[in-house]
């Protein structure tokens, strides 16, 4: 990897591939970039505050606000039912009836029952942040405790307490994902397993929390400053919440520091912050505190499968029942990480005969919100883990049971019920990060070691990641917009409706810009984020940003390319077929004559219409970008296809576990990634080993831990244990670049990749470290004790 | 946010330090490097209505005593290991010390005496200082008073100290000894799982005289005398042996969201064996 160097003001030489520097790097690192922590209004911002529940289910009987609307400073007190009667209810991020399930109506607090312990059930608006959350204590609620459920499988159960009044049962939705015969492959198979595999809550952990500060105008327009991945249909819901227009509200997401799709809109918070603002007549500012942030939960399910094969090693059938702790439910886009974690399967394998059966279940756990990998990881770890297994019963390398059933690249591109797989060649990239690994090495390494007794583990991981997704019917859409405007100093803005996450996306989207219009990455100024200024966009999910809203703004440049050139050729009396822009310039190739770009602009301002061969034209072009590969229309054979590009990965870990204690040690690390072409090298290395990084905190360490009492243990991240860089080896990433033939300049998506490969790997890793022992552990996560626990199970202690 | 209205003092004695104490009782704090109390405030989960910072009383030394040293009150982590050398036994200090994870921020706010005062069972001090035995200064209204550390610890987050009374140090006793450290963890942001502080004589195999205190494997530190599980040459008998003789002295294993009580007691015997081993330098 090498770094770029800081680049002259017009960067020479091809600008799409290269590691530029990050756009706002500097700002960020030397602490002058502004957060939304950073938003205050001049004549002052009043702060709120939440009470939240302390019981997982409870009528409420009783709420009380008179005194704490009486403590010095506090300027509104309100509760859920009067809330209610303010708003309408919250739009869901993507309704589950959409897909034949039960929904239910969600308001800005809880208006008589609670679902789960933090669910908000009045707020505080005060002077102070101090004065709002000491008011918290005077509130006075009474609740009537009800019986709750905090287990799936409990929470399917016939006498189980149900999460929502109405519902039959706790069953969120049943939503199959088959093909082929699986019962009869399986009847027929020469080889059968079964087992289960379950999947701790964990979450994602954004540097900076969430966040809205709402102000309203004295002409009743409101401002909203978010950090939200989803501003313009943040926007949508907020209108419809608060029964206004939408050309009544502006959002602004400023900076983020991170989302990883914890910062999907649809949280009550939202319209509740802008409702409160409104009620106080004053601006109102909410951060969502550590705690808080910890509640949101993701990745919780229990896989139980069945698969046959063959004596090669190929997979024949599979089967999974898939239950997913979706807690309860909630208005964002959470719980459908449970519909992703069914149609990835069977991922990169060439499996004919599949039988998916995913349940979200609703308990009275807080509800979920979207986390890397949005159930691509949960896949992965089965197909991985059946692998495995597969190899071990075999007695066949893990490495060839992959390569005997990963999908050919002759056979590309490649469908299932739910996916038109775009491209790839997984056996070269499986073959790649064996030998990046020493595979062969690792092996000796590992007959060595457990030669001596240690207990020591080498895990294929192998993932497939769908991204830009397209969910018809909801605002969630795989397409998106871009404006770039030119100026007369030769610059460019350009307004998105995609938004960064803090990954650097705007950086990408200027080198794709710059490089159309051969100027430099300085001179591209990016915009995302307000919607009073950006068009309509989906923002920041499904690894899309520069799959969609780079490649808008690339044909929006090029549009302004051809006004340039056809411009640029009538002053310099050349043919425009010979002209072009390159450094600033427009340069006639067969004179070699060149015009300063901003010349051409001022000529396209000035005398456009008057004999420059154009007519009256503005140098700024809108366009929306749709991928190919989005089929939402079933074909003759009942298929569909949501996501138009498939990133994919291979990785392979080494771990050696302590027999005494349990502690696993990562020695060494390797993975490969796709994700066609590649932009930035070096902000797509940065995704890939954060992704990795964040892969192996759940395999082994990240736990969202509830009590008995429903209540979450983990409220801290010295409870919640995310992966520190002592923690971690030396990570050897290498990329392979195979465009895809759906997406203009071969882009796929790049920024979940590694999360399902490395959880895989590591997992992998651990359970062949205790192969020896006859032991496996498919209860995530692969925790000291709980592996220590295995271990003594075995007989084999100290 | 603090949610209460808290009035912070900054006395200049320890006269006016434990007499706001007193007055106070339960509705103050005294604020050492805060690393635990403030964010316990800004939680809600403590509700307070004064904090005593000790910054501007002169407890932020360490010095040399007969025999040992004198850790002050507001002594951190970071002031700690810059009071080179640490002699014998007191090297324990040291490996604990650096040992001390959350960046430079931790190991220059946090201070030794917090950890002793706040007594979290999952924590490295309180069960080094057992180890040491080393004695806690306390001072309180009109009166002065030394507890060893071993009594000092009565229960989780639990210590002897009285109405107005404040830690002013604690000392140590740097006996000719070699130590050895082992701490268990989970990941590097995580709390001790358990820590085993090992103090064997100087020179040779034999362990006869050593002492190993566990930490965080149950509420309040636990000092072990090796003595009923060496033989005749004071050597340790089988590691299985060993673990079981450790298993059957801890009583309650301490047990939280992290690691429950049956791991604790599983790895209380294989901390001690390692402290051991790195003392003996094997």
């Amino acid at each position: 990897m090498t770094l770029a160097p800081e680049g002259p003001a017009v960067a020479l030489g091809p600008l799409v591939g290269r590691s530029v520097r990050r756009k706002d790097g500097d700002l960020v690192l030397t602490g002058q970039g502004a957060y939304l922590d950073d938003v205050e209004f001049p004549g002052g911002t009043l702060h709120a505050a939440l009470l939240r529940s302390p019981h997982p289910a409870a009528r409420i009987l009783r709420l009380n606000t008179t005194t704490a609307l009486a403590r010095p400073g506090v300027r509104v007190v309100i509760g859920g039912a009067e809330a209610a009667k303010l708003t309408e209810p919250l739009p869901h991020f993507y309704n589950p009836a959409m897909v034949g399930g039960r929904s239910i109506d969600f308001h800005p607090l809880a208006v008589d029952t609670v679902h789960y312990v933090g669910e908000p059930v009045a707020a505080v608006v005060a002077e102070s942040l101090h004065q709002a959350q000491a008011a918290l204590s005077d509130i006075e609620v009474e609740y009537e405790p009800q019986p709750y459920v905090l287990d799936s499988d409990d929470a399917l159960a016939p006498q189980a307490p149900l999460v929502f009044d109405g519902w039959e049962n706790n069953a969120v939705a049943r939503l199959p994902f088959t093909e082929g015969d699986a019962t009869t492959k399986l009847a027929t198979a020469p080889y059968t397993l079964t087992g289960e595999i379950s999947i701790q809550r964990y979450q994602t952990t954004p540097m900076e929390t969430r966040g809205y500060v709402a102000a309203w105008s004295p002409d009743r327009r409101l401002t909203m400053h978010a950090s939200t991945q989803n501003p313009h249909p943040m926007r949508s819901h907020l209108a419809q919440v608060l029964g206004i227009s939408e050309h009544d509200v502006r959002v602004i997401a400023p900076r983020l520091g991170g989302g990883f799709g914890h910062k999907f809109h649809g949280y009550p918070e939202e319209a509740l912050v802008a409702l409160l603002a409104r009620q106080a007549g004053a601006p109102v500012k909410w951060l969502e505190s550590r705690e808080e942030s910890l509640l949101v939960g993701a990745r919780e399910y229990v896989h139980r499968f069945e698969v046959g094969f063959d004596a090669a090693g190929k997979i024949l059938a599979l089967k999974d029942r898939i239950l997913a702790n979706v807690g309860a439910l909630g208005p964002s886009g959470g719980w459908a990480q449970a519909f992703v974690a069914g149609l990835t399967l069977p991922g990169p394998y060439k499996i004919n005969d599949y039988d998916v059966e995913v349940v979200p279940v609703a308990t009275h756990k807080a509800p979920w919100n979207g986390a890397r990998g949005y159930g691509k990881e949960s896949a992965a770890l089965l197909l991985e883990r059946v692998m495995d297994l597969v190899a071990q019963r075999l007695e066949l390398d893990p490495a060839e049971v992959r390569r005997r059933n990963l999908i050919p690249t002759a056979e590309m591109p490649y469908w299932t019920a739910t996916k038109h797989i775009d491209g790839g060649d997984y056996h070269a990239v499986l073959e790649e990060v064996l030998q990046a690994a020493d595979y062969p090495g690792r092996r000796a390494f590992q007959t060595a070691a457990r030669a001596r007794g240690r207990l020591l583990g080498v895990g294929i991981g192998f993932e497939l990641a769908p991204e830009g997704a397209d969910l018809a019917g909801s605002l969630v859409r795989g397409h998106d917009t871009a404006t770039v405007r030119l100026d007369r100093s030769g610059g460019a803005i350009v307004l998105t409706g995609v938004t960064s996450p803090g990954t650097g996306n705007e950086t990408g989207i200027a080198q794709m810009v710059a490089a159309e219009l051969g100027i430099g990455v300085d001179d591209v100024r990016v915009m995302q984020g307000d919607t009073d200024m950006c068009p309509y966009g989906y923002g920041n999910f499904s690894s899309r940003s520069l799959t969609v809203g780079g490649a808008a703004a690339v044909l929006a440049a090029r549009d302004l390319r051809g006004t340039l050139v056809q411009a640029g050729a009538s002053l310099l009396k050349a043919r425009a077929a010979d002209c072009g822009l390159a450094d600033g310039h427009l340069v006639d190739a067969a004179t070699g004559a060149r015009l300063p770009l901003r010349d051409v602009v001022n000529a396209v301002m000035t005398l456009g219409g008057a004999g420059l061969g154009i007519d009256e034209r503005q140098l700024e072009s809108t366009r929306t970008y749709a991928p190919e590969n989005i089929h939402l229309v079933p074909d003759e054979l009942g298929r569909m296809s949501v996501y138009p590009s498939y990133a994919y990965s291979a990785h392979v870990a080494t771990v050696e576990v302590d027999r005494e204690t349990g502690v696993v040690s990562l020695l060494s690390y390797a993975g490969v990634h796709d994700c066609g072409t590649v932009v930035n090298p070096m902000f797509v290395r940065g995704q890939f080993l954060g992704a990795i990084a964040m892969g192996i905190g759940g395999a082994l360490w990240e736990e969202s831990v509830y009590g008995a009492d429903g209540r979450l243990r983990s409220d801290s991240l010295k409870r919640y244990l995310v992966p520190r860089a002592p923690d971690l080896p030396w990570i050897d990433t290498r990329t392979r670049e195979t465009p895809s033939p759906f997406t203009l300049l071969g882009v796929k998506g790049g920024g979940e990749s590694g999360v399902a490969g490395s959880l895989s790997a590591v997992a992998n890793a651990v359970n062949d470290a205790l192969l020896p022992l006859g032991v496996q552990v498919h209860r995530m996560p692969l925790s000291a004790p709980r592996l220590l626990s295995a271990i003594s199970g075995a007989g084999v202690r100290g | 946010m603090i949610r209460t209205a808290l009035r912070y003092h900054a006395p200049d004695d320890l006269g006016e330090a434990t007499e706001l104490l007193h007055t106070h009782e339960e509705r103050a704090a005294v604020l050492g490097g805060g690393t635990m109390l403030v964010p316990s405030l800004t939680r809600g989960d403590r509700d307070l209505d004064h904090v005593i910072d000790l910054r501007r009383i002169g407890l932020g030394e360490v010095s040399s005593t007969a025999g040992g040293m004198r850790i002050g009150a507001s002594v951190s982590y970071a002031r700690l290991l810059a009071a080179q050398p640490f002699t014998g036994a007191t090297r324990l200090l040291q490996l604990a010390a650096e040992g001390i994870t959350g960046g430079p921020q931790i190991r220059c706010q946090g201070t030794i005496c917090g950890s002793v005062a706040y007594a979290n069972p999952s924590s490295d001090v309180p069960a080094v200082l057992v180890a040491l035995e080393a004695v806690i200064h306390l001072r309180g209204p009109g009166h002065s008073r030394a507890v060893p550390a071993e009594a000092f610890f009565l229960d989780a987050f639990t210590v002897d100290l009285r109405r107005g009374e404040l830690l002013t140090g604690v000392t140590v006793g740097a006996r000719s000894a070699r130590v050895g450290y082992y701490k268990l963890k989970l990941a590097e942001g995580s709390w001790p799982i358990a820590t085993a502080s090992a103090v064997v004589p100087d020179a040779g195999d034999s362990l006869i005289g050593a002492t190993v205190t566990l930490g965080a494997v149950s509420a309040r530190p636990l000092r072990l005398d090796l003595a009923p599980l060496l033989d005749g040459h004071g050597r340790l008998p089988a590691a299985a042996d060993v673990d079981d003789w450790v298993s059957a002295q801890l009583g309650e294993p301490w047990d939280d969201e992290l690691a429950p009580g049956d791991y604790r007691r599983m790895v209380a015997g294989v901390v001690l064996r390692r402290a051991l081993q790195r003392a003996q330098g094997k």
